[in-house]
């Protein structure tokens, strides 16, 4: 189930849970790194909020209806401490339950980190993702007969990157296409984001002030900007430069 | 659960990489692991303005590295060639490579870097690219480079976290913070000022003190460095 908000009790927002006809993109790959590790749960996340507010939203869960409870735990106002060790790490991060460890040998160990349990049922491991330009989020399996060995540790990572890749792609498409721009007008505005003025961009390109200018206030108006400051902050993030 | 892993994939830890002796020794397994024959590891960096690659370490000869040079290498690295975490890698051959240059495409191949692969790691909030090269096409094995990706972006996390500060240093304050975040959103300097609750005098203060710190020229650059480095 595809699910595009919840509120921020976890409680679920009846007018928005989007009922797909077909599978959402990702779920199949998801379900198919967790059966290969052994996990009961999992889902795909990315994070939302700055600083005190950062929290992790369910972009893809892999529970075969409603929410696991993987879901709600990590997505609660009280796993912040959580989302806030994702944020902040590289490596993959696992907690414990008792005695039992997803992990099962020591150069896995030395690999990722320990973090407090943000499920208390079962040992889990989560995979911090980024995208290119910033977004980020993290896959997360969970599950008391998970064995994850130090070449499954890298090989699952990279694959996570993947899937995370591809459930953002899907979502960008779903919202409006970019504007399209021409080569000229994304070199005056690269050229811009690197500091130079009109006048260093007409000489730099062959062309006069005046046409540079007019390729500048082009993509102002196509990046929907009110000055082009404005339009390189929004190239940036929206990938257009970088 | 899964068969038997191959031993030749299997990883021994020596401990962590908390100095560039380590690191040198954990890349130089990584190379031998994948098939190639040599690796660099490169860092862009901005200072000024100007943009240009710091060398972290390498086992290449100097010659190879001199005749192809940081421009040669920024090439390379900026050609859009470079593979991703959880992206199949994709190959380099430098006598295909338009974007390098006749003499810089000699100098690969006298010193036997026929086939490269570039992959761009992430960790710690730095951006790092490793270039990894053979005499031959089809040496090194893309699915073997492809989990040494991630076991280099675990060393390299233990590397930065020994050898930078584990946070980087907030150059700039709360207030110059979130002035920059405003222009970034199209606000004009009495907006801003509005918004802050602040006079227009101020608000400039703190731009022109921000602009400074990042080392930009004008207010586009250094909402653009802000970007980049994820401070807004």
């Amino acid at each position: 189930m595809l699910i595009d908000q919840l509120t921020l009790d976890g409680e679920l927002c009846e007018a928005s849970i989007e009922q797909q006809p077909r599978q959402p993109e990702g779920l199949a790959a998801l379900r198919r790194l967790a059966e290969a590790i052994g996990a009961e749960s999992c889902g795909v996340y990315h994070l939302a909020g700055a600083q005190e507010a950062l929290r992790l939203v369910p972009a893809v869960d892999g529970a075969a209806s409603g929410i696991s409870a993987l879901t709600r735990a990590i997505t609660t106002r009280s796993a912040d401490n959580f989302a806030r060790a994702i944020a902040a790490s590289t490596v993959p991060l696992w907690w414990r339950h008792g005695d039992s460890l997803p992990l099962r040998c020591a150069t896995a160990q030395c690999w990722s980190a320990e973090v407090q349990p943000p499920l208390a049922t079962a040992p889990g491991i989560a995979f911090p993702t980024t995208v290119e330009r910033g977004q980020a989020g993290a896959v997360v399996f969970a599950g008391p007969a998970i064995g994850i060995d130090e070449v499954q540790l890298c090989d699952l990572h990279a694959s996570c990157f993947a899937l995370f890749a591809e459930v953002w792609r899907h979502r960008a498409r779903r919202e409006k296409q970019a504007p399209v721009m021409s080569k000229r007008e994304i070199e005056c505005l690269r050229l811009t984001a690197n500091g130079l003025t009109s006048e260093d961009i007409a000489s730099s390109l062959g062309l006069s002030v005046h046409t540079a200018n007019q390729y500048l206030t082009n993509t102002t108006h196509k990046l929907n900007a009110v000055n082009r400051i404005h339009a390189v902050a929004k190239a940036l993030r929206c990938g257009m430069i970088d | 659960m899964r068969p038997d892993a191959d031993s030749r994939r299997n990883w021994q830890a020596t401990g962590p990489i908390t100095s560039r002796n380590l690191m040198a020794g954990f890349l130089r397994s990584v190379t031998r692991a994948i098939g190639a024959s040599h690796y660099v590891l490169v860092e862009p960096s901005l200072e000024h303005g100007t943009r240009s690659l710091r060398i972290i370490s390498s086992n290449w000869i100097f010659d190879a590295l001199e005749e192809l040079g940081v421009s040669g290498l920024a090439k390379i690295v900026e050609s859009g060639m470079a593979n991703g975490a959880g992206m199949t890698p994709r190959p380099i051959h430098p006598d295909h490579a338009a974007f390098l240059s006749a003499d810089e495409r000699d100098a690969l191949a006298i010193y036997g870097h026929t086939e490269l692969y570039c992959q761009k790691l992430a960790a710690r909030g730095h951006t790092v690219f490793a270039l990894f090269s053979a005499g031959y096409a089809g040496r090194i094995d893309p699915k073997a480079l492809g989990s040494a990706h991630m076991r280099c972006t675990y060393a390299l996390d233990q590397f930065f976290h020994s050898t930078r500060d584990i946070e980087p240093p907030s150059m700039l304050s709360e207030r110059e913070r979130e002035c920059l975040l405003w222009v970034s959103e199209g606000k004009t300097t009495d907006e801003v000022a509005l918004i802050l609750g602040v006079s227009s005098n101020t608000v400039n203060s703190y731009i022109a003190h921000a602009i400074q710190k990042v080392g930009a020229s004008n207010r586009a650059m250094a909402i653009a460095t802000a970007i980049r480095s994820g401070v807004i």
